[in-house]
């Protein structure tokens, strides 16, 4: 474990860029990226490349009877057409094509017997032209016999199996206390949330060029590169190594990036032809492909004491899991874990199911699992502060989460939980100025410019949310990564498989490196399979995992730098320090360039970091799980026009425990995207079914919000309690903002029009008053 | 698709003339006029639409601008953008048409989408279209040696549709010289396509009200009733006095619930009651309806 051993001081006084940890610079690729010059996936190119397509299912439910790919492969250009048929059984031989999945391999690549939800992959195809590979792949005959599709994941249950697994992806009850503790204040609520999709900004796109020796390699923006490579090898039965994923272009992903059917079926393709494929999915197959987050139901019943002290906690919590397991279970677990919210409460009783259903998949999604209870027991809370006549700030004083206060799983939480820390900061923060004090704000009522909305209709409202979710991986997953640092002449270079979806990892291994070596020229090599493994970009791991293990190569290097000069002049290690490029004595008696110190030679060290591990929850849903936990306190201030109920929100306001601000502006930045994010699942994004068919899968129909539609986002604080444990004691950001969010607007709605609110994303008629 | 070749080989025409496009009309059937292309290319993309031939109308610039006719009337170029129209001087002239013109989209949309590809596309969201109901433009339909003229109501209902070789090059909207209002209600701040959209224009000379209600239906839709009624309870000859009350506040609400019913009817189906999508989408436009006289009576 990484201690919190004091770095040496090596900043400069005043740095002429920003320099090392504590500073704020600027991504590598933000320029490109804003100037519309940043190569994404879709812009691969190599000489002689065929073009790929996929056909995929129209039904959200049907027994494939046979598939007639001889049309396609008629078309002239057309060089390969690939199904289920053509890659290797799965491991017990099922006849799905070949089984997999992030965790649970219940997932056919090409689906052959059955297909299970709507745009589910059946078969691919490489032509000479896009056009005519779209055109090929519509021309294969697949004959369906439709099955009732199971859509309403309470139906489930009893449904007829829609996979050989079952309809249960994990049932997971949480007992702790007594069942039949009472409080004087009952209140109970019904919650609803959607589907949210990551929507990324870049498509599915990736280009595979056939090797020599037999394999393949793919050059995608996946986030997981060697899980990536790992399960392609596997579908296609090839050693691992003769796979290799090169990531490129990442767009920024808060969800998984890639899909194993698109990979898959694309290495499928350029073994099969032996020339490089290409293949970009349509906006609409992306919303088809992707995972999105668990749509969640979730019944409530809060027990609390006069004075509004948390006795009992009782839950229900039902996540649709779509057609395929993914991380449903791991989604499961945080919610069940979190189910209560940072209060403490002796009495928990949690019955939590995910179920599969014909639904598109659900999958990892910022805060998966935590999100949907936070809006549950977030509204619980103001509805019990409603009930005793006390303002929501103050119920949630009255049984806010400390350090060292257990989890409903008996699980103690020893990092900082400064919940009071981040309710003073928003206390304290001045509200957003009313509409009538502020006349350039006329147009920015509720319905946005052109809108119909009138000032004597608008309401404000205020609203509070307090969330928290884990960090690292949960329940026993092995959390390791590697990295290697190299030093050579006057900079560094980190070779680190750590995949920056934009959460920031490239610009923090850099400021590491800066800050322990004392270099400023820092290069992060692109990142591909072949590297020692890192692990997946997910919730935010990669700063603790791959921050400390970057960090701990880092010292191994300057040791091995420091070592022959200490030892040349009687003195420790300890008592140098590198700072510009130099070496110097605390004395100030040696002085020496590191170029020199390194006589001509390169530095190398590779080293890892694996946090402590964590247990599987038990049978009453206790055990130690988890592994940290950063938590966020949010106000959303709204407007609605109660005729129409058009709702804007005018401001939301943060404090969040950061654990230490490694890089204060790459953390506002994260948390206005997740502040975005979450005003988007409380208002707009939800992408709707029809008996499992997609309705809107289209920018049109999906509505992200737009910078009219987000908010003034302000942080009143960054708590920095360093959590020891911890890669610099630094928690994960970009989550945690995006738990709250939903909650604190669907509060501020609540505040403003008087109306209950169960449902996410907020509709007109829910916040319209008759 | 056409069999053996996959690839169809496409035309593409750019005329600098009305003639020359209507000539180019008429020598290539199955032709397909462009002007933005923001909704066409969206059907070529996704696949709904493979035109044999194209015919860009972006070089014809006698369409991109107006002029005037008779001193009442103003005539619209087809190729119109809506950025256009949402420009100062044209706002002046129709200030409902200018409004529609705002919402229409982001501004990558409204700096190439056209008032005639709006109306030529005919979407049920088309803002623009509303606006010309109320107006009760009409459209110039031009093909190879004849004119004619069309209610822009009688081309989106197909009671007159577009005929094969006609190009629509103008538009005729009525100068009233008073107040005029759209209003919209979508999804979210941003650019959205409208739940419902409402069109409301006063026309003093004739003492009368005009309104159109949008996306509520396939097309816009006149609550002639409603109109004639309140054109009744409104006190024409206050108007321009200072501090008058034009219309008593429960007429406006009455107006508001009256197009409401007219343009949304209650079938009294089951599924029908209160909390329907048509409940829902009854008093969202009875809202917009309202407050649109109430603007325009301000």
């Amino acid at each position: 474990m990484t201690s919190a051993t004091e770095l040496p001081a090596a900043a400069p006084a005043e740095p002429s860029e920003p320099f090392g940890l504590g500073s704020s610079p600027l991504r590598t690729d933000a320029l490109p990226k804003a100037l519309g010059i940043y190569p994404y996936a879709a812009d691969l190119w190599a000489e002689g490349l065929l073009w790929g397509a996929m056909l995929r299912s129209p039904h959200p439910h049907a027994r494939i009877v046979s598939v007639d790919t001889s049309a396609a492969l008629a078309v002239p250009g057309v060089h390969a057409v690939v199904t289920a048929a053509d890659l290797p059984p799965g491991p017990d031989g099922t006849p799905d094509g070949a089984p997999a999945g992030p965790i649970v391999a219940d997932r056919p690549v090409l689906a052959a017997d059955v297909v299970r939800h709507h745009g589910e992959p059946i078969a691919a195809v490489a032509a000479d032209h896009p056009d005519t590979a779209r055109l090929a792949a519509a021309s294969i005959v697949v004959e369906y016999e439709l099955l009732e599709p199971v859509t309403d994941p309470e139906a489930a249950f009893n449904a007829p199996p829609i996979h050989p697994d079952g309809n249960l992806l994990r049932h997971l009850p949480l007992r702790t206390g007594d069942p039949e503790a009472t409080g004087e204040i009952v209140v109970e609520g019904l919650y609803q949330v959607g589907r949210q999709d990551p929507a990324p900004i870049g498509a599915e796109a990736g280009l595979a060029v056939p090797r020599p020796d037999g394999g393949v390699e793919l050059h995608l923006s996946t986030t997981d590169p060697h899980g990536d490579r790992d399960r392609t090898a596997a579908c296609l039965g090839l050693e691992p190594d003769r796979v290799r994923l090169v990531v490129t272009g990442v767009p920024g992903a808060t969800s998984d990036r890639e899909d194993l059917s698109f990979q898959v079926s694309l290495a499928l393709l350029a073994l099969r032809t032996g020339r490089p494929v290409k293949m970009t999915l349509t906006r609409e197959e992306s919303f088809q492909a992707h995972t999105s987050r668990h749509p969640a139901l979730l019944r409530y019943r809060h027990h609390a004491d006069a004075e509004g002290k948390l006795v009992k906690v009782e839950a229900q919590i039902l996540l649709d899991g779509g057609a395929y397991a993914d991380v449903s279970a791991e989604a499961l677990a945080a919610a069940v874990a979190f189910s209560a919210g940072p209060y403490v409460c002796p009495n928990v009783f949690v019955d939590a199911w995910a179920v599969r259903t014909n639904n598109p998949p659900s999958g990892r999604m910022r805060g998966e699992g935590a999100l949907q209870a936070c809006f549950a027991h977030e509204s619980q809370m103001d509805q019990l502060a409603a009930r005793i006549g006390v303002d929501p700030m103050e119920i949630r004083r009255r049984n806010a989460m400390a350090t060292g206060d257990p989890l409903p799983t008996g699980q103690a939480v020893t990092c900082p939980a400064p919940v009071d820390a981040l309710l003073d900061a928003l206390t304290e923060s001045p509200l957003p100025a009313l509409p009538v004090d502020d006349p350039e704000a006329d147009w920015l009522l509720p319905g946005g410019p052109g809108g119909a909305g009138d000032p004597a209709a608008v309401r404000r409202g205020i609203g509070y949310a307090v969330g928290m979710v884990h960090m690292l991986g949960a329940e026993g997953e092995d959390e390791v990564s590697t990295a290697t640092v190299r030093v050579s002449g006057d900079h560094a270079t980190v070779i680190c498989a750590a995949v920056d979806s934009g959460q920031g990892f490239a610009t923090l291994a850099r400021q590491i490196v800066q800050t322990v070596l004392g270099v400023s020229e820092v290069y992060i090599a692109p990142v591909d399979s072949d590297q020692s493994e890192a692990g997946p970009s997910a919730r935010g791991r990669h700063t603790w995992v791959s921050g400390g293990a970057v960090e701990r190569a880092a010292l191994m290097v300057r040791h091995q730098m420091l070592q022959p000069i200490a030892a040349d002049f009687g003195m420790s290690v300890e008592l140098l320090t590198i700072a510009d490029g130099k070496i110097s004595s605390y004395d100030g008696v040696l002085g020496m360039p590191v170029s020199e110190a390194l006589e001509g030679r390169e530095l190398w060290a590779t080293a890892q970091c694996r946090p402590h591990p964590t247990e599987p929850l038990d049978e009453n849903g206790q055990g130690d799980a988890f592994v940290s936990i950063a938590f966020c306190a949010m106000r959303a201030v709204v407007d609605v026009d109660i005729e129409l109920g058009a709702v804007r929100v005018v401001d939301v306001t943060v404090a969040q425990d950061v654990g230490r601000a490694l890089n204060p502006r790459q953390i506002e930045d994260r948390i206005e995207a997740a502040v975005a994010q979450g005003v988007g699942l409380a208002l707009l994004e939800d992408l709707r079914t029809e008996g499992g068919l997609l309705v809107n899968p289209s920018l049109t129909g999906y509505r992200l919000p737009t910078a009219l539609d987000t908010p003034d986002i302000r942080i009143a604080s960054l708590v920095e309690e360093r959590d020891v444990v911890a890669t610099f004691g630094a928690k994960a950001v970009s989550a945690v903002p995006a738990v709250v969010a939903p909650a604190a607007v669907a509060a501020a709605v609540r505040a403003a029009t008087g109306l209950p609110v169960g449902r996410l994303p907020i509709q007109p008629e829910d916040a319209a008053v008759a | 698709m056409e069999h053996g070749g996959i690839l169809v080989n496409r035309t593409i025409m750019l005329p600098t003339s009305v003639d020359e496009a209507v000539e180019a009309l008429a020598a290539t059937p199955g032709a397909v006029p462009v002007a933005g292309a923001t909704d066409l290319m969206e059907a070529v993309n996704a696949g709904r639409l493979r035109p044999a031939a194209l015919i860009g109308l972006g070089r014809i610039t006698e369409l991109r601008g107006w002029r005037y006719e008779d001193g009442g009337t103003a005539v619209l170029g087809a190729g119109l953008t809506h950025a256009r129209m949402d420009r100062p001087d044209f706002a002046a002239l129709i200030p409902a048409l200018a409004d529609a013109a705002r919402t229409a989209g982001p501004p990558q949309v409204r700096n190439v989408g056209t008032l005639g590809g709006n109306i030529a596309t005919a979407a049920p969201t088309g803002d623009t279209l509303p606006v010309l109901a109320a107006l009760e433009a009409t459209a110039t339909l031009a093909r190879a040696g004849s004119v004619r003229e069309v209610p822009i109501s009688h081309l989106l209902t197909g009671l007159d549709p577009l005929r094969p070789g006609e190009l629509l090059t103008w538009v005729r909207v009525p100068l009233l010289h008073a107040p005029q209002v759209f209003l919209k209600a979508g999804g979210r701040s941003g650019p959205a396509r409208a739940t419902a959209s409402v069109a409301l224009v006063l026309d003093p000379a004739r003492r009368a009200v005009r309104c159109a209600v949008g996306a509520a239906a396939p097309v816009p839709l006149r609550p002639l009733e409603a109109e004639a009624w309140v054109a009744g309870c409104i006190d024409w000859d206050a108007r321009g006095e200072e501090g008058a009350a034009l219309i008593d506040p429960a007429a406006l609400a009455a107006f508001g619930e009256y197009v409401a019913g007219a343009c949304v009817p209650d079938t009294g189906l089951p599924g029908e009651g209160p909390g329907s999508a048509a409940a829902r989408l009854r008093r969202t436009v009875s809202v917009l309806a309202r407050r649109a006289l109430g603007r325009a009576l301000k």
